[in-house]
């Protein structure tokens, strides 16, 4: 027993130690640094709690926190329509081509962040600008030179990113409902509507917990696609929670500043997750 | 239990090796010197710089690490410092990283690359009288110009001599813009942070006398010459390719100008090397280059100055202090290297003893030129508090442009931060 104890330790002893190195002990520092006066190389006082009261008058901070919680919401909402619309669609077993619209749709999701970002930049800008000219709709021309269209610019490329990943975790779970079940509802009356409410629905609830989850916070750290697209501009009024940190921290270089801002993001994002996964759970249901 | 023990002690015996291999790479009398290069657009040049100078000194070694794109480089350079991994010679971008670095950088006064520098490019890296730094080279900024068109329209650009024939040679342009097959007059890059941070230097640096110590130690930016900045921006944003937020340094320089479509951008020499790629004839015949009239309204500046320093670690062994001292006196000083400079990095020379028909285009020579005779304002933007130039004069100055916040208020906004974040 006591080998098999100890084996078992050793076992877990270089993971334990890879996680301590690299998260448990930056966290802690972290957290340490918050409190402290720190701009990267030496710190030169302990301040307590300052760094957390300065936060609350700082209104660049708190415009970007609420930036980003309009942004989360609009493409959580957007990414999880988006995604399971394609699920339907692709789980359709009308063409043989669903795989490759499978494909199709997950690719976007293979590409990097800023990669993305330039893409799109390069469509909001140039390819918008194009249309603009030759429609002659206003809708087309000025994308990204305000906060609207730089606000919408951001959503619609993460939607566009993130919609095939999540479609993928749909078509498991819509593959995953029983054909009985259909079989049964259709017999009983149900049409197409129905049977996606009543029955599909309530069995894809996991599905939702977990897209939600990753979508949430996804959406809450982005920050590549952001620096790529827009870096924060016009007049930084699209720039997210983790770009404001970014830039405090090496930037104006007040690392212990940004450290706290860190704490305080990192509180809101963890419990608004517990919060979700709790009211998810609850609605899902067991067969 | 006695599995355990093995695998333990198998595991120790990796470790051992392991660390040993880390550390012994240093063999016999050989020096290695790391370099850390912000400026991407001559990796190559350096590397085969660095190639030439490894075989003519055997035993010494160079690993030259480049990271480039901006705002990136001051943190992996930070990064490397954080580490431990401190390279040899480091690029610096004005006095606030001579400050950081401080503790680190050594004293170059005595070497030869510092002596022949051009009076006062040194200042740029100076800190209470010591020299921290040897200028990388010289590059000026001021409203590039299409000669061309200022000719089509009938306005010769070198009789532009004040602020209101500017005016009128502006106004000129813009009522004959469909004749010359011109979208706008201007193509301003509102979307870049820096280029509103060089445009602001025009002013900035008459403020501070044209004295980047001065620069560094004011406590306050107070707008003395803030009217002729707006000027300057109002007429900007006028006769500018809209929107002007979203107007990045590709669409302005690669598209619009190099394509004839506007007369005018703010840039430096830097972009002389893309237009070239793009239409070597552009830059021969056509590309000028306009002072900003600031203090009075005849004195024309533009802006040149060495904008990067390299500062060698002082702490650091003897030997590679030593050897990198040797390299970059050998960089800016040695007649091959001199030739490099000016023939293959394409650089306006920081240095005395350079022979000025060498340098490559009329742009540089001009600014050189100007240099030398001290007709030019400085690089005050390198001198703003950290993080200052993006996170609020660029962002309050595309707020004025889209008429959000009045020019008074830009200016007392822009103030108060100067202060608070110097």
């Amino acid at each position: 027993m006591k080998f098999r104890q100890s084996t078992y330790w050793l076992f877990l002893l270089p993971c334990l130690l890879a996680i301590t190195i690299v998260i448990i002990y930056p966290f802690l520092q972290g957290v340490y640094f918050s409190f402290t006066e720190y701009n990267g190389f030496q710190i030169t006082e302990f301040v307590g709690l300052s760094n957390y009261r300065q936060l609350l008058s700082d209104q660049n901070f708190l415009n970007s926190l609420s930036f980003t919680a309009r942004f989360s919401i609009a493409s959580i909402v957007g990414i999880n329509v988006m995604g399971l619309g394609l699920a339907l669609l692709v789980t359709q077993k009308t063409s043989k081509l669903s795989t490759i619209f499978r494909t199709i749709y997950f690719m976007p999701n293979l590409i990097g962040g800023i990669i993305l970002g330039f893409i799109w930049q390069f469509i909001y800008l140039r390819a918008f600008d194009g249309l603009a000219q030759l429609t002659g709709w206003d809708f087309f021309s000025g994308w990204l030179a305000d906060t609207e269209t730089g606000f919408w610019g951001l959503v619609i490329l993460f939607v566009w990113q993130m919609s095939g990943y999540i479609m993928v975790i749909y078509i498991s779970f819509l593959n995953n409902v029983p054909q009985e079940l259909l079989e049964a509802s259709t017999i009983d009356g149900a049409n197409a509507w129905q049977r996606f409410m009543h029955v599909k629905f309530p069995l894809i609830a996991p599905a939702f917990t977990i897209s939600l989850f990753l979508t949430l916070s996804n959406a809450f750290k982005v920050y590549d696609q952001n620096m790529a697209l827009t870096g924060g501009g016009p007049f930084g009024s699209t720039e997210m929670v983790t770009m404001n940190i970014y830039n405090t921290a090496f930037m104006t270089r007040q690392m212990g500043y940004a450290q706290a801002k860190a704490v305080i993001f990192l509180i809101i994002v963890a419990s608004l997750s517990v919060i979700q996964i709790y009211f998810t759970r609850k609605r899902e249901v067991d067969m | 239990m006695k599995r355990s023990i093995k695998v333990i002690v198998f595991l120790l015996i990796v470790l051992i090796i392991a660390a040993a291999c880390g550390n012994g790479t240093n063999s016999g009398d050989d020096v290695t010197i790391s370099i850390f290069n912000i400026k991407v657009e001559t990796r190559d040049q350096l590397e085969e710089m660095i190639a030439t100078y490894e075989d003519e000194n055997p035993g010494i070694n160079i690993e030259l690490t480049t990271v480039g794109g901006g705002e990136d480089a001051p943190s992996a350079l930070q990064a490397r410092f954080a580490s431990g991994e401190d390279p040899n010679i480091i690029t610096l971008g004005g006095l606030s990283d001579v400050q950081t670095y401080m503790d680190y950088l050594t004293d170059i006064s005595d070497m030869e690359a510092a002596q022949t520098a051009i009076d006062g490019t040194l200042e740029g890296a100076t800190i209470d009288g010591t020299q921290y730094g040897i200028p990388l080279n010289i590059e000026g900024f001021g409203l590039m110009i299409n000669r061309d068109i200022f000719n089509q329209a009938g306005v010769n650009p070198d009789s532009i001599e004040s602020y209101q024939d500017f005016v009128d040679a502006i106004e000129t342009i813009d009522t004959q813009k469909e004749a010359l097959g011109l979208d706008e007059v201007f193509a301003f890059s509102g979307a870049e942070d820096w280029v509103v941070s060089q445009f602001s230097a025009h002013f900035t640096s008459a403020e501070f006398n044209h004295s980047v110590t001065d620069a560094y130690a004011s406590q306050q930016l107070n707008f003395e010459y803030g009217d002729r900045f707006r000027d300057y921006t109002d007429l900007i944003n006028t006769y500018n390719i809209q929107p002007i937020l979203s107007l990045d340094y590709s669409t302005s320089v690669e598209d619009l100008f190099v394509n004839e479509r506007v007369a005018i951008i703010h840039q430096g020499n830097w972009i002389i090397p893309t237009l070239i790629e793009i239409d070597p004839d552009f830059v021969e015949n056509k590309l000028g280059i306009l002072p900003l009239f600031v203090e009075s309204d005849t004195e024309g500046r533009i802006a040149a100055g060495p904008s990067w320093f390299w500062g060698v670690n002082g702490q650091k062994p003897e030997a590679e202090i030593e050897a990198s001292k040797e390299f970059l006196d050998w960089m800016y000083t040695s007649d091959y290297g001199r030739e490099m400079i000016m023939t293959d990095f394409r650089y306006i020379p920081a240095h005395e003893g350079y022979d000025q028909d060498l340098i490559q285009d009329e742009i540089s020579q001009d600014i050189y030129r100007m240099l030398l005779d001290g007709e030019t304002a400085m690089w005050a933007n390198n001198q703003y508090p950290d993080g200052f130039f993006n996170t609020v004069l660029h962002p309050e100055f595309q707020k004025y442009l889209s008429g959000s916040v009045s020019w008074e208020e830009f200016e007392e906004i822009v103030s108060n931060y100067f202060s608070e974040m110097r």
